[in-house]
Parts: C-alpha cells; sequence; structure tokens
C-alpha cells in the first residue's frame, strides 16, 4: 500500500509542479474563456434571442444569462475533463523517454501498483482543477443568473467525476502506446486542439452537417457534454418554460445539444449514464488487459 | 553472487548479448567493458530483471531469475548513467518515494535516510530540489538513491562519466567503504580504465560475446606487454637493445613482450640501464588489443 500511496503521490505532485504540463492542460479550457468573453457569448446570447424574438416573445435578461451561463460552464467542463487528464496522464510517457520507468521497473514494483500510481493520479489532478473549474462556473452563475437546484449540482459534481474517470481511462489507453517527445507533444496538440470540437464544446453539434452529427453520435464524449449540459441548463429551461412555448423551448434544448440523437431518436439521461459507465469501464478493462500483456517486467 | 549461463537476448534478429556466461563472487568489484552496443546495458538490464532473457540461466545471490524475480530485486541497487531522480522534487522526496517502492517508509526510512546522510554527507542539500543540485550532487544522490534499501549488489553504468575528478574520487571512496563495511558486491560498467583497474575481475564484451575475462594482472600480461621509460641514454644505445622504441619527454619507451624480458635486458645491458621504470600495460591497451576499438568509440 505504501508504494501505491507513493506513487500517487509523487504522479500528482510532477503534474502539478511541471507548470508546462499544467498550462498545456488548460490551453483548451482558456480557448474556450476567450471564445467566449470575445463573441462566442455574443453568439449564444443572439441566438437565444432571436429565436424567442421571431416567436414575437421575450425572455427576461436574468434567465438569459443563466442559459448562456449554464452552455459556458458545461463546454469548459467537458473539455477541461479530458485535455487535463490527457495531460496529467503523460508523465507516464515522459517517465519511459527520461529513463525514470526504467529505474522504478528495477525496484520490486508490480506492473499494476505502476498503473494505478498514474492512474489514480491522473484522476486526482483531473479532478482537482476540474472541481475548481466547477466551482468557479458555479460562482459566475450566482452572480449572472443562478437557477441550478440541489439536486443538479450534485448532479453535476458527478457528472466532472465520471467524466474525469471517462478521460483518465481513454488517455490511459492512448498513451500505453507512446514513447517518444514527439509523440506527447503531437498527442497534447491533438486532444487540446481538437477535442473541444468534436465534442461539440465550442460549437453545438446540431450546427454540423448531418453527416458528421453522425460520426460523432457514435463518440462517448458527446453524451458526456449532453449530461453536463442537461444538468447545467435543465432548472433554466424549465424557468423559461413558464412563460415561453413548449415547441420553442424544444428548438432551443435541440439547438444547444440539450438533447441528443442517436440516428433521430433521442437519447436519455440515463442512457447517457449508461453509455458513459459502460465507455469507462470498458477503457479500464482494455487497460488492464495491455497491462498484463506488456513483454517487459 | 551473480552466476551467467549462456545467456543470450535478441532485439528482432539482432544478438544483443549472444551466448554469454561468467560469474562474480561476493563482495567483488567487477567491471565490466565494452564499447556502446556490446552488450554491458541489456546484460545489466536482464541482471535486474528489468529485461527478459531469451535463453540461459542467471542466478544472483543463488536465486534463481526465472523463479524470483521479486527478490532479486530486492537485493540490487542500481545507478544508472543518466540521472533518473525527479528534478521537481527535493532530494528527500525524491529517497522517501524511492524507499517506498521497496515498502520502507516512517521511522525505518528515516534511520537509513540518516545512515545515508552520513555516508554521502548531503544533509545540507536534503530540501533543496533535485534540479538545483551540480551535476556532482545530483551522482551523490543517484548513488544513495540506489542504496536506500541496502542492496547486496550494486549495479553502477558508467556512473562518473562526466564527473570532476574530486567527486569522482569521492564516490569511488564511498564505494570501496561500503565493500569493506557490508561486503556489498559491486557491477561496474565504465569509460574510465583507471577504474577497471581497480577491479578485482574484469570481462571485456564486444558484439554481444565475451572476448576476454581476468584479473586486471592477468589481461595485462596476457594482451598486452610491458613498457621500459629509459631515461638519460642516447639513441644509439637504445637501437643496441634491438627492440621497438619510441622517443618520449626526457628519454625512450621500449616495448618488451614481458618482465622477463625486461629483466633479460636490464641483465644484458646494465650500462644502458642507468635510470629506468618498468610498466606494465594499461587496461586501455588490453582493450584496444582484444576488441581493436577504444573505449568512447563505436567502430
Amino acid at each position: 500500500m505504501i508504494t501505491v500511496k507513493s506513487l500517487i503521490k509523487r504522479n500528482t505532485v510532477l503534474f502539478f509542479k511541471d507548470k508546462g504540463m499544467f498550462f498545456t492542460s488548460l490551453i483548451t479550457p482558456l480557448i474556450l474563456l476567450v471564445l467566449y468573453t470575445t463573441f462566442l457569448g455574443n453568439v449564444y446570447e443572439d441566438s437565444f434571442k432571436s429565436v424567442i424574438e421571431a416567436a414575437g416573445l421575450t425572455i427576461d435578461e436574468k434567465l438569459l444569462a443563466g442559459c448562456v451561463g449554464g452552455q459556458l460552464l458545461s463546454s469548459l467542463l467537458a473539455v477541461s475533463c479530458i485535455t487535463v487528464a490527457f495531460c496529467s496522464n503523460l508523465l507516464s510517457v515522459q517517465d519511459k523517454v527520461s529513463g525514470a520507468r526504467k529505474d522504478i521497473v528495477v525496484a520490486p514494483v508490480k506492473g499494476w501498483k505502476l498503473s494505478v500510481g498514474y492512474y489514480v493520479a491522473t484522476l486526482i489532478s483531473t479532478v482537482i482543477i476540474c472541481y475548481v473549474a466547477l466551482f468557479a462556473g458555479l460562482i459566475y452563475l450566482s452572480v449572472t443568473g443562478w437557477f441550478l437546484t440541489l439536486s443538479d449540482v450534485l448532479l453535476l459534481i458527478l457528472d466532472v467525476f465520471l467524466l474525469s474517470l471517462f478521460g483518465t481511462a481513454l488517455s490511459s489507453v492512448v498513451n500505453f502506446f507512446l514513447s517518444t517527445q514527439g509523440q506527447i507533444s503531437a498527442v497534447g496538440s491533438i486532444v487540446s486542439s481538437c477535442y473541444g470540437f468534436i465534442c461539440g464544446a465550442y460549437m453545438p453539434i446540431s450546427t454540423f452537417s448531418q453527416g458528421l452529427q453522425r460520426v460523432l453520435s457514435f463518440f462517448p464524449g458527446t453524451y458526456a457534454t449532453a449530461l453536463l449540459r442537461y444538468h447545467t441548463l435543465r432548472s433554466a429551461f424549465e424557468k423559461a418554460g413558464e412563460a415561453l412555448p413548449k415547441e420553442l423551448i424544444d428548438g432551443l434544448k435541440d439547438s444547444v445539444d440539450y438533447n441528443v440523437y442517436f440516428f433521430e431518436k433521442q437519447v436519455s439521461v440515463s442512457v447517457m449514464y449508461a453509455i458513459l459507465i459502460g465507455t469507462v469501464v470498458l477503457l479500464m478493462s482494455v487497460y488492464i488487459l495491455m497491462n498484463k500483456g506488456k513483454k517487459t517486467a | 553472487m551473480i552466476l551467467i549461463e549462456h545467456l543470450s537476448k535478441y532485439y528482432g534478429k539482432v544478438k544483443a548479448v549472444d551466448d554469454i556466461s561468467f560469474k562474480v563472487k561476493k563482495g567483488e568489484l567487477f567491471a565490466f567493458l565494452g564499447v556502446n552496443g556490446a552488450g554491458k546495458s541489456t546484460t545489466i538490464g536482464v541482471i535486474s530483471a528489468s529485461h527478459k532473457k531469451d535463453t540461459g540461466k542467471v542466478f544472483v545471490g543463488g536465486i534463481d531469475i526465472d523463479a524470483n524475480t521479486e527478490a532479486i530485486k530486492r537485493d540490487i541497487g542500481v545507478v544508472f548513467q543518466n540521472s533518473v531522480l525527479d528534478k521537481a522534487l527535493s532530494v528527500k522526496a525524491n529517497l522517501e518515494n524511492r524507499a517506498a517502492l521497496y515498502g520502507i517508509g516512517g521511522a525505518a526510512f528515516k534511520k537509513r535516510l540518516n545512515e545515508l546522510i552520513a555516508l554521502l554527507d548531503f544533509a545540507d542539500i536534503l530540501n533543496r530540489p533535485v534540479g538545483k543540485l551540480s551535476g556532482g550532487q545530483r551522482r551523490r544522490i543517484d548513488i544513495a538513491r540506489a542504496l536506500i534499501h541496502s542492496p547486496k549488489l550494486l549495479i553502477l553504468d558508467e556512473p562518473t562519466t562526466g564527473l570532476d575528478p574530486q567527486t569522482r574520487t569521492m564516490l569511488w571512496e564511498v564505494i570501496e567503504r561500503l565493500r569493506k563495511e557490508t561486503d556489498m558486491t559491486v557491477l561496474l560498467t565504465t569509460h574510465y580504465m583507471e577504474e577497471a583497474a581497480n577491479a578485482d575481475n574484469v570481462v571485456i564484451i564486444d558484439g554481444g560475446k565475451i572476448i576476454a575475462e581476468g584479473t586486471p594482472l592477468e589481461l595485462k600480461n596476457k594482451y598486452t606487454g610491458d613498457f621500459i621509460s629509459l631515461y638519460n641514454v642516447s639513441e644509439s644505445e637504445v637501437e643496441l637493445l634491438g627492440k621497438p622504441y619510441e622517443k618520449i619527454a626526457d628519454g625512450y619507451k621500449i616495448c618488451v613482450k614481458d618482465t622477463n624480458e625486461a629483466t633479460n635486458l636490464i641483465i644484458g645491458y646494465p650500462q644502458i640501464f642507468r635510470d629506468y621504470e618498468i610498466i606494465k600495460g594499461r587496461m586501455d591497451d588490453v582493450f584496444l588489443s582484444v576488441t581493436g576499438k577504444r573505449l568512447g568509440e563505436n567502430k
């Protein structure tokens, strides 16, 4: 136990002490914040307003701010949980590059302890950063427009944890195959720059072409984002539903990926959870099998 | 301490280690020499159970590596050529993390840490991040890290490369003291031939095969001749000896087959041998003689 605890502590501390890795993991969320403050916030706001005003109706400014803020928070969390996990988990590859792994395996450390050390440390780093982001987001919403219930907040905490588990499991499987500094840079850059698009954080998936929407409906990340969006926007949409017609609200829900579809069939929240948990279990099983099949001691 | 029988290791079609056998006695300083890519690191990897072998048997401390890898790993400490310490962490954190890999923590760790501080004299840098240490200080901590679990066998993979002479001397003093006090076995690879000359036994490996082995004296006697440095003589006097020679500062260096031949020359030409010294061939000469290469070269 002392070995696993020590490995977890080492890996977690190294991630937070490596400023390069730490800030790289925050690039995507920072891009999102910059996009939001420069123009995305206005785009979201205008799209909400235009739909509502086209129907000859109006919306309370605070409720509008709550909807836009909820969309931003869900997007931010959706990307952070993945990019932070990937960057944190790159330590496992850096250890291969630096020779630290060679040194560790000279000691009588079982392979599973080493893997658990990286996995749990990545999860801890990811959860800490994403919970801080969630906390900051909730403060922001409380200032601009708070409509969340206690259950929304609790479920958001659960969503972030599950998404962090997903990010950790996915990065563990991908990083398993990496062994050079070039590969670390390539994967870090690809994940940081692309994940925001394919999970619908930068722009809702509903704005993409039909074909691309179909492809993305096979990605578990799509449902992870939708879960977060559901819990950040549910209460705000309920409140809006008191003043606006159901058809209009449904249209808004579709436009911001609150509702997601798999071949025209709407995916329920329980199915989204099942997909996310199932994917985590599958990826963790693959990771365990890959470690068992490793050739070197 | 180590018994290796017909060890082979392949990387694809490349034979990194090709049917080598040797043994290292307990408490011995054993030098393993070879150019880069000769198979030294692979052999060390197999002995320390971090690489799997293809064929052959390896015993460390009488334990078959195939039967109980974990027990063998507990008895081995390795100092790698390049420092593998976590630069962002303090010296103490690095040692604490390393100790935990062997299940050492709490009071046992503190006791061992104090022993190592006394041995390697690093109390003043204990809380400093490793990234801010000098090369010599870092090497001391590398060694402390390898010794944290009190191994019976210490493997040193070119431990003094790039170190200043003072630090190199300090490291060898520590290693010698450890060998005397704890009867620890040391397996060394090095580029410095004077370090290999102090070994109890030497193996020279080339292309994955052992091409020479023995004590430094045996190797010198077998693979190099002796040299006589003659001073205060004229070249015509040296020519009288009928042996190959070269001019050196203040005199001439004459190559002879062995000490016997040198003795015969001295007896035969006492008038020439007024001021002289007889020097055995160096380990550099042994290495050059058996491999056709100098250490540090790849060709």
